[in-house]
């Protein structure tokens, strides 16, 4: 996956001043958005009880979280290394409009999980 | 200590994690706003550390975790989450 945006693809130098220093508000505006997302999402959610299950049921719970870790950094880099693939092959307007629907789409599974807790 | 890692158990749980994972929401999540988002890094960041942090408190509080969570008021602030997101995409349309 060639990590960095646009803007970053051009020597640092060109780079428009501003768009060098929203880089690092912009990380942390994306990074916390992503993970309280996520995060919510998943707590009580089947990952977790997989690895809840297993480390209960293994004597070493700590090689069952090792074992998931690696799953999920594996997980997120496929899943965000497809929408970065993705997000180079549509166009800009299909590419929002595809990702709105899609975290409608959560949206509405998360709401059909509460319903059904 | 090191050789008696059970290297079996890390591969089992390894593949458990991956295919609960592969069709869940935050995958799917992870897809979205990683084409989304001028910034996949900070997207994979985030929802691996939101992941790892998950799994952990799984572990550590077994069982248990399921009893003391409110899990619905939880799941709803996710949904919240996620539809603001795909509204403020929508709106940026304009």
């Amino acid at each position: 996956m060639k990590t960095g945006d646009r803007e970053s693809l051009k020597p640092i130098s060109q780079v428009p001043v501003n768009v060098q220093t929203k880089q690092p508000r912009n990380f942390w505006l994306v990074f916390t958005s992503t993970f309280i997302t996520i995060f919510l999402a998943e707590m009580g959610d089947k990952t977790q009880l997989v690895t809840l299950l297993m480390s209960a049921e293994s004597q070493a719970p700590w090689i069952v979280f090792i074992g998931s870790a690696l799953a999920l950094i594996a997980t997120s880099l496929i899943g965000v290394s497809i929408g970065y693939w993705l997000s180079k092959k549509l166009a800009p307007e299909t590419l929002d409009l595809s990702v709105a629907i899609v975290l409608l789409f959560i949206t509405a599974w998360l709401i059909s999980d509460i319903i059904n807790l | 200590m090191i050789t008696d890692i059970d290297w079996q158990l890390i591969g089992i749980s390894f593949i458990t994690v991956f295919l609960a994972e592969i069709g869940d929401k935050s995958q799917l999540a992870a897809i979205a706003l990683g084409g989304s988002s001028n910034n996949p890094r900070a997207v994979f960041i985030g929802s691996t550390v939101a992941l790892i942090l998950a799994s952990l408190l799984g572990v550590l509080a077994g069982g248990t975790v399921a009893q003391f969570l409110p899990e619905k008021l939880l799941k709803s602030l996710a949904a919240i989450g996620f539809a603001t997101m795909a509204l403020r995409i929508l709106w940026s349309e304009q």
